[in-house]
C-alpha cells in the first residue's frame, strides 16, 4: 500500500530538487470526495497532493496539453514534468513512447501501485450510500475500501464499489516509472475479459438494437475523445474544420476538405463517430476507461474498446503497453499474422 | 389559480391530458432524463436532476430548417418539413431549469425572432415542481437569482405536500390544463397553503452551495479579460462539451448544409448546438483562431454568463443547476471559479 507521505516525499524531492518543472498529481474537490486532477507549481502545494480509491482520472492525458504548449514556446524549458501514474496509466506512457509521441526524458513518473484493490465507480458509490454524504474512501490492506459518511466509517468490500476495468486488470502497479511506491502487485483475474461476454453472447439483432439504443443517447460532446490520452491528433475527423489551415491555404484545398462526418448528433452520424474512435484505438487503449466515466450520457464505451483488446490479443497476441520497442499493432504486420490478406 | 391535487390522482389528471405530448422525467440505471411518457401511471415525480434540461425539448440538438434537391431542368427545390403541432407538456420542471428557458426566450427574442425557437417555444406548457430538496448536491439557484420554489417561467408549479400537491397556475396555458381535469382538484384550506409556506421557505435552508457577494463578480470580470486567472483555472479543461450542452442556458448554435447526395444534389439545411469549449468554435478560415486556447475558452464561458449577459440582459445566465459542476470529467467548479474571480487581487 502506498504511504501518502512517502509519495508526498518523492514529489517533493524532485520538486525541490528541480528534476521536474512540475508535477501533475490528485488534490481533494473544494466539494465532494471524488479526487480532481492538480498541477503543482511549488513544493508547498503539495500538502494538498492525495492518492486513494478516488484517483480515477489518467493524468498522462495532461502530456498532451504538455508537448502542445512546448510547440508553441521558443525557449521550452526541457525539464521533464513530474506524473503520479497508476499501473493502468503506466501502459499509456509506454503506448506514447512507443509512438514516439513523448520522449522517456519528457517525464519523471512517479508510480503507485494500487494494491489489492483499485479505483471506485462513482455510480456504484451512489448507488451503495444512496443520498449519505461521503467525505473519504481510502484503500485497505485487504481486497476492501474503507468509506467515511457523515454517520461514521464502514469497511467495504472493493467488489461492491470497484470499477468494472480494476475487476479485470492485470498491472495493479505501474509498468515504468521513476519511483515506484506500494511495491509491485500482480494480478491474476480470472477472466480479464469477462465482462464482455453478457454482450458477446448476445444476436446480432439484439446487439444492433443495443448499440442502437446507447448510441443514439450521445450528444457528441466529445469528452471520451477528449479525456483520451491516445486521441492526440492535431486533427479530428469529427471537427468540422481543419486545425490544419493557414493564412496561404488556398480555398480550393479548404473546400475540398472531406466532411467525414456530420456535426448531427442523428444515430448514424453517432455509430460513424464512436466506431472511428474504436478503431482507431485498437491496440492502443490501456483499460484506463476514462472515456466511459467521462460520457455523461451514461454509454458503456469502455466495451467497444475491451473488445478491440481482446481482438488484439486473440488474433495478434499482442499485448498493450509493455514494450515500447516493438511496433504498435495497427502500423505494423508480421508473417505470421494469422490473416493472409494482406500479404 | 390554486388547487390541491392528491398524489394518487396524478395520473388521472395526465389521463386526461391525452391531446398533449407529455414529457416527464423517466428513472435510467444511473439517471434521469427527459422522456416522453407513454403511461400515464408510471408518472414519478422524485427526481433527481435529469442529465439534460428541458431546453432539449423546446431548442432540441438538431433541427431541420428545409431539405433542397436539384430536380429536373435543374431547379432548385426547397421544402420545410412537415411542422410537429402538437402542444407539449413538460411535467416536473425543476425551477432552475424553468429560468433556463426564461434565459433562452431573452436571447431568441431579441432583434431578430427567432422562428423556429418560438414555433416550439409557443406550444410548451411548463408544469414545475419545487424541490423540497435540492436534486442535486450541487445545487446553488439561490445564489445567482433563483430559488427552489421560483415560479419564473412556469404556466404551473407543483410543491409536493404530504399527500398531495399544491398545484398554482400563472397562466391560460395552465389553468386551462387544470380545466381539462377540474373535478379530480380541491380547493386549497387554509393550512394546505401554510404547509406549501413552509416547504418553500425550508427548502430554501436545505441547499448546501452559495457563492457570496456574486453581484461582485460581473463588474470585476470587466477588467479580468487578460488575467493570467483563465489559465491557472483551465489547466485541467480538457475541452470537451459537457458543462455547455448539458446547460439549461446555453443557446449557441451551428447551421450547416448537410448533404445526402452530390449528383443529384440533394440534403438538409440543419441547425445544431454548438459550442465555445470546443477549439473550432471560433476557428477563423484564415487559419487565425481569436481563442486559441484553454484559458481564452474558459475565460469566454464565464465572462458570457457573468458579464456580457449581465450587461445584455440584466441577469446571470447560470441557474445554478449544478450540472456542470457534477459532469465535469475533470472537476472545474464554476462557484470556484467564481469564487477566485471574486477574490482575485484582494
Amino acid at each position: 500500500m502506498v504511504a501518502l507521505e512517502d509519495l508526498k516525499q518523492e514529489a517533493k524531492n524532485v520538486l525541490e530538487g528541480g528534476t521536474v518543472k512540475y508535477i501533475i498529481g490528485y488534490k481533494k474537490p473544494a466539494v465532494g470526495f471524488m479526487a480532481v486532477p492538480a498541477f503543482f507549481h511549488k513544493p508547498e502545494d503539495l500538502d494538498a497532493l492525495v492518492w486513494d480509491p478516488t484517483c480515477v482520472h489518467n493524468l498522462v492525458l495532461f502530456l498532451k496539453d504538455e508537448k502542445k504548449k512546448k510547440l508553441g514556446q521558443k525557449e521550452p524549458d526541457e525539464r521533464p514534468v513530474g506524473i503520479v501514474v497508476k499501473g493502468c496509466d503506466s501502459r499509456a506512457v509506454n503506448v506514447l513512447l512507443q509512438e514516439n509521441y513523448i520522449d522517456r526524458e519528457n517525464v519523471y513518473i512517479l508510480g503507485v501501485s494500487c494494491g489489492k484493490t483499485g479505483m471506485v465507480d462513482l455510480k456504484k458509490v451512489r448507488k451503495y450510500f444512496k443520498g449519505k454524504i461521503i467525505s473519504q474512501i481510502d484503500f485497505n490492506e485487504n481486497e476492501s475500501f474503507t468509506v467515511t459518511t457523515t454517520e461514521g466509517k464502514v469497511e467495504v468490500p472493493a467488489a461492491d464499489i470497484f470499477a468494472v476495468r480494476c475487476t479485470e486488470c492485470i498491472t495493479a502497479s505501474p509498468v515504468i516509472h521513476d519511483v515506484l511506491l506500494g511495491g509491485d502487485s500482480v494480478r491474476t483475474p480470472e477472466n480479464p475479459f469477462g465482462s464482455l461476454e453478457e454482450m458477446e453472447s448476445k444476436s446480432q439483432g439484439q446487439k444492433w438494437d443495443f448499440w442502437q439504443e446507447q448510441l443514439t443517447k450521445c450528444i457528441r460532446c466529445y469528452a471520451c475523445r477528449s479525456i483520451c490520452p491516445m486521441c492526440y491528433c492535431d486533427e479530428c475527423v469529427v471537427d468540422t474544420i481543419n486545425f490544419a489551415v493557414y493564412p496561404d491555404t488556398p480555398a480550393e484545398e479548404k473546400a475540398q476538405k472531406i466532411k467525414w462526418v456530420e456535426k448531427s448528433p442523428t444515430t448514424s452520424e453517432n455509430f460513424i463517430y464512436h466506431m472511428v474512435r474504436a478503431i482507431h484505438l485498437a491496440g492502443r487503449c490501456v483499460d484506463c476507461a476514462e472515456c466511459e466515466r467521462a460520457c455523461p450520457m451514461d454509454i458503456p464505451l469502455r466495451f467497444l474498446n475491451k473488445k478491440l483488446e481482446k481482438e488484439s490479443k486473440k488474433l495478434f497476441d499482442y499485448d498493450v503497453g509493455y514494450d515500447t520497442e516493438i511496433p504498435s499493432l495497427i502500423s505494423s504486420f508480421r508473417d505470421e499474422d494469422p490473416e493472409d490478406f494482406i500479404r | 389559480m390554486e388547487k390541491i391535487l392528491t398524489k394518487k390522482a396524478l395520473p388521472q389528471w395526465l389521463i386526461k391530458l391525452n391531446a398533449y405530448q407529455i414529457y416527464a422525467p423517466v428513472k435510467k440505471e444511473n439517471h434521469w432524463s427527459y422522456e416522453a411518457l407513454d403511461k400515464p401511471e408510471s408518472i414519478r415525480l422524485d427526481h433527481l436532476n435529469t442529465i439534460q434540461s428541458p431546453k432539449m425539448i423546446i431548442f432540441p440538438q438538431r433541427e431541420v430548417f428545409f431539405e433542397f434537391h436539384n430536380a429536373e431542368g435543374n431547379t432548385l427545390v426547397m421544402k420545410e418539413p412537415a411542422s410537429e403541432s402538437s402542444a407539449t407538456v413538460i411535467f416536473g420542471v425543476r425551477p432552475c431549469d424553468a429560468a433556463g428557458v426564461t434565459h433562452q426566450d431573452k436571447v431568441f427574442d431579441g432583434h431578430f425572432k427567432d422562428l423556429y425557437y418560438w414555433k416550439r417555444r409557443n406550444q410548451t406548457i411548463l408544469v414545475g415542481l419545487a424541490c423540497n430538496t435540492p436534486p442535486s448536491p450541487h445545487c446553488f439557484c439561490l445564489s445567482v437569482g433563483g430559488s427552489p420554489h421560483s415560479t419564473a417561467g412556469f404556466d404551473i408549479l407543483m410543491t409536493e405536500l404530504e399527500d398531495s400537491y399544491y398545484v398554482e397556475s400563472f397562466s391560460k396555458k395552465g389553468d386551462t390544463l387544470i380545466s381539462l381535469a377540474g373535478d379530480i382538484f380541491s380547493t386549497p384550506k387554509e393550512n394546505d397553503k401554510k404547509d406549501k409556506e413552509k416547504a418553500h421557505s425550508d427548502s430554501e435552508k436545505k441547499l448546501k452551495r452559495h457563492i457570496k457577494d456574486l453581484e461582485t463578480v460581473p463588474p470585476k470580470l470587466k477588467d479580468m479579460f487578460d488575467s493570467p486567472l483563465w489559465e491557472e483555472e483551465s489547466l485541467s479543461c480538457i475541452q470537451c462539451g459537457i458543462c455547455t450542452y448539458l446547460c439549461p442556458t446555453c443557446h449557441c448554435f451551428d447551421i450547416n448544409d448537410e448533404k445526402d447526395s452530390s449528383s443529384p444534389l440533394s440534403g438538409k439545411r440543419v441547425r445544431t448546438w454548438d459550442n465555445c469549449q470546443f477549439p473550432d468554435f471560433t476557428m477563423h478560415s484564415s487559419g487565425h483562431n481569436p481563442r486559441p486556447d484553454r484559458a481564452s475558452r474558459l475565460r469566454q464561458r464565464i465572462m458570457h454568463k457573468f458579464n456580457y449577459f449581465v450587461t445584455n440582459y440584466k441577469a446571470y445566465q447560470c441557474t445554478g443547476c449544478g450540472r456542470c459542476i457534477d459532469k465535469c470529467p475533470v472537476g472545474i467548479d464554476i462557484i470556484e471559479v467564481l469564487e477566485k474571480v471574486r477574490d482575485y487581487g484582494k
